[in-house]
């Protein structure tokens, strides 16, 4: 595929959206630079929601900071705390357990699965599909009320903490048997579908060849995640991750990096964090879910990366007489928003806010280190 | 003995307007909840709140002034398609054909045109919030290309209504044009006794083809999925009409549901050759017809997204060739 | 109860600013207006984008400063009777991004959204439900319906 270059000399017309649109799920401006109704160049404005939540979080005792990283997103919620007390874990030497472990990993999953939906949902409601938006949410429904039953919230579980995960978020038989219940339910949903949309025409000739992202170009603006998959690069962090040792799943790629194989990406994941769950609630061991034998010390910065439903995650701070130093989080949408600006070239105005939203935004996320201009 | 046959035919029509109008606030509403609520499992709003409630609601809202360069004209706009649509009903009527000069498709399609202008011209007078007008600080040091045009979403909106002018409607005035040929006149009393005469229009084979060209036309005049592209909501949100509040806005919904119970009756004028008169029981199958255009339209734009150019134009092409397929079926 | 009451129990216009939260209460939101789960359009609330059509607004997230304009524009915008329900613990007091710091203020959040525009229904939660989104837009009804 050859390269899309961006015009920038004979721009005519500005549209701009924003910074509250039917087609975005969260304030962000973006400037479309359009020439009879094709885009040649778009421009987002991220900042709207920048709370400074790294600057708050420097001087917190790690516990406090790491509720506060619940706080960033609540899309991907549990992968912020899970990273941010995976990031103390790795510094201060702690042992989690294995029943931790495996809940950890469930939450990661449902998680997976709900943001999954949630990107299948709006993606149809960009395209104005909305039977098949409603579709999805339906199926949303069940999982929402899994991650209600394990954290006690719809949104917001608090589930992992320093050296496993709260007492509260142990899964009983009761808890188990309902989530594998549940597991065949959404698969069953998903599968029909999955097949509903791929038997559409219509749908499918609206999506393809839509918001094109080469894998060239992919890697080029170091996409992550799910976007940088349906391009056809089979990189995922879940690979190398301890957490997943014990689980056989498997990287799904998309050949061409459009709209349709975004949505597919989707699909095809959700049967692997199906697949992963339905291992974990099989093998899950015995034992206790919190190792409270830790001591604080003072450390050098810590990194850590994992795996979230968008892409790479990266938190890094320090540890001084158990509060925290230089603190950075580097979220997979900061790297994506490349890619959306990229997406929207030469297509069509209809398809821009679809090419953006196929590369999952979340800016609530990605707002924290930048400095707001005064005027 | 000619001034009583005018009063009575003048009477005869404002009420059949009247129980047409009453009949046409329902439609959005059976759209909205026994045919998009149905399909997406969820029980719906009633019946009565999108057609009826909210125009009336709206009517109690406070008469803000619309954000527009004109805005004396912009408020006209609403007022002009009521009209427009009102005019084509009683059109439709069976008095008015004792009026040679509206009776004829040639003022039907007029009447069509004027409405399509209409939104070109909403399109280019609102300049609402939600764009441009956002107080949001673009053009400030980095940003790209700071000495653009500024487009506002409804001039979009605007440009894609005059291309749904230029070519967006042909399908729908072929399908009005295939009768002409069965009844060789463009008069619809004359359509209207063709029919009587031979049966229905709709059951030859070009009536069929042109039915169905008729029914695409249909949704692209009312601009529904898949054909909305002057009202997206994923990209100019509600186009034209966004800037209309209180009394205005409830003229925009009105106008809306009106539109579809005339779109119907003249199908039926045209393919059944039922004109609409409520001192006759024939009203009854005016409203099957309506009601089963608005059933069908609710079912496609449920299952459908919205078209970009790409979709577009091969489906009016299609459409349009259909079109003339039909009328050549009838001129053989 | 006259034919203005009764119409505007019978259709409300509701729409959604978010002002820089963490999209957990947005997505709640706009998921109990659109999931068949909850449907709130069977209780003749409608969801709009429209800020004309608008009868309530609801905002979610503490108003960044970024975020202040826009929600003042769109609320001038919205002819009354106009109610503001404010949803979500950021809206109603900030939220943790104010407060987690005690008495050092934030230069980021201008909210909560009190002290921009009138707010006349607080919805707690973190994040809200769509339950209790739903409940209290309907505790407005009395105040909207005998507006002027």
């Amino acid at each position: 595929m050859e390269e899309k270059v961006p015009r920038s000399n004979i721009i005519e017309t500005e549209i701009p959206m924003g910074t509250v649109h039917p087609a975005a799920l969260e304030p962000y401006r973006v400037r479309l630079f359009v020439e009879d109704e094709v885009v040649q160049e778009a421009e987002i404005t991220i900042g709207v929601n920048h709370r400074g939540i790294e600057r708050i979080m420097e001087g917190l005792p790690v516990e406090k900071a790491n509720a506060l990283t619940e706080k960033i997103c609540g899309i991907c919620s549990n992968s912020h705390v899970w990273n941010s007390c995976r990031t103390a874990e790795i510094g201060l030497d702690i042992e989690i357990p294995e029943r931790a472990r495996y809940i950890r990993v469930i939450m990661g999953e449902l998680e997976r699965l709900h943001s999954h939906f949630l990107y299948l949902a709006h993606g149809c409601e960009t395209v104005a599909h909305e039977t098949f938006s409603m579709r999805v949410f339906y199926l949303r429904e069940i999982v929402m009320e899994l991650l209600a039953m394990i954290g006690g919230n719809r949104v917001q579980y608090g589930c992992p903490i320093i050296g496993g995960v709260r007492p509260r978020c142990d899964l009983d038989e009761a808890k188990l048997l309902r989530i594998k219940n549940d597991m065949d339910k959404i698969e069953e949903g998903l599968t029909g579908f999955a097949e509903r949309f791929l038997a559409d025409s219509i749908l499918v000739s609206r999506v393809t060849g839509v918001g094109v992202l080469p894998a060239k170009q992919a890697i080029k603006l170091a996409v992550t995640g799910p976007s940088l998959r349906a391009t056809g690069v089979a990189r995922d962090l879940r690979t190398t991750m301890f957490e997943y040792e014990d689980f056989d799943f498997n990287v799904v790629t998309q050949p061409d990096g459009d709209v349709k194989s975004n949505l597919l990406m989707r699909v095809f994941e959700s049967f692997e964090a199906i697949k992963i769950i339905r291992q974990a609630i099989a093998n899950i061991p015995e034992g206790k879910v919190v190792n409270r034998d830790w001591e604080m010390f003072d450390t050098d910065i810590i990194e850590s990366y994992i795996e979230v439903p968008r892409g790479t995650l990266y938190h890094s701070y320090a540890l001084e007489t158990g509060r925290i130093r230089h603190c950075i989080i580097r979220t997979p949408s900061m790297a994506n928003i490349g890619a959306m600006q990229y997406a929207c070239i030469g297509d069509h105005i209809t398809d821009a806010q679809l090419s953006i939203v196929q590369c999952d935004p979340c800016f609530t996320c990605t707002d924290r280190a930048i400095e707001i201009i005064r005027r | 003995m000619f001034e009583t046959v005018a009063t009575n035919s003048i009477l005869a029509v404002i009420i059949t307007v009247v129980v047409c109008f009453i009949i046409s606030t329902l439609l959005p509403g059976i759209e909205r909840k026994y045919v998009h609520a149905r399909i997406q499992q969820r029980i719906g709003p009633p019946v009565t709140s999108p057609g009826i409630m909210a125009p009336i609601k709206f009517l109690f809202k406070e008469n803000i002034k619309p954000s527009s360069p004109v805005p004396g004209l912009y408020k006209a706009l609403p007022v002009i398609c009521f009209l427009v649509v009102l005019s084509m009903l009683i059109t439709l009527t069976p008095y008015a054909f004792a009026i040679p000069a509206l009776a004829s498709l040639v003022a039907i399609v007029g009447l069509l045109k004027v409405e399509e202008i209409c939104y070109v011209l909403m399109g280019s007078l609102s300049k609402s919030i939600m764009s441009v007008r956002m107080p949001f600080p673009d053009r400030v040091k980095g940003a790209a290309h700071t000495k653009t045009t500024l487009s506002f979403i409804e001039d979009i909106s605007a440009k894609r209504s005059l291309r749904m002018i230029t070519y967006g409607s042909f399908p729908l005035y072929l399908a009005l044009f295939a009768p002409v040929t069965a009844a060789r006149s463009i008069f619809l009393q004359d359509i209207v006794l063709y029919q009587q005469a031979n049966g229905p229009f709709l059951f030859t084979v070009s009536g069929g083809i042109a039915a169905i060209v008729f029914f695409i036309g249909y949704m692209i005049v009312l601009n529904e999925y898949p054909f909305s592209i002057i009202k997206a909501k994923c990209d100019v949100i509600e186009g034209p009409y966004m800037e209309y509040a209180s009394k205005y806005r409830s003229i925009v919904f009105i106008t809306r549901g009106f539109l579809m119970f005339t779109l119907g009756v003249l199908f039926s004028v045209l393919f059944i050759g039922i004109p609409a008169t409520i001192f006759s029981p024939t009203i009854l199958l005016n409203i099957v017809v309506v009601l089963v255009f608005v059933l069908m339209m609710g079912i496609f734009s449920a299952f459908t997204p919205v078209f970009t150019n790409r979709q577009l134009l091969p489906s009016i092409l299609g459409a349009t060739l259909l079109g003339i397929l039909a009328i050549v079926l009838g001129l053989l | 109860m006259g034919i203005k009451s009764f119409s505007r129990a019978r259709a409300i216009h509701v729409m959604l600013v978010y002002t820089g939260g963490c999209n957990g209460c947005d997505i709640e939101i706009v998921n109990s207006i659109l999931s068949p789960r909850f449907d709130a359009e069977q209780y003749k609330v409608f969801l709009t984008w429209n800020p004309r059509e608008a009868d309530v607004l609801v905002v979610t997230g503490p108003v960044t400063h970024l975020n202040r304009k826009p929600l003042e524009a769109i609320y001038e915008a919205i002819p009354e009777p106009k109610l503001v329900v404010a949803a979500g613990s950021c809206a109603l007091m900030g939220g943790v991004y104010k407060n987690i710091h005690g008495d050092i203020p934030s230069e980021e959040i201008e909210g909560p959204v009190e002290n921009i525009i009138p707010v006349a229904a607080k919805v707690p939660g973190c994040a809200v439900r769509p339950q209790d989104v739903l409940a209290g837009v309907v505790t407005l009804l009395p105040t909207l319906l005998d507006a002027d």
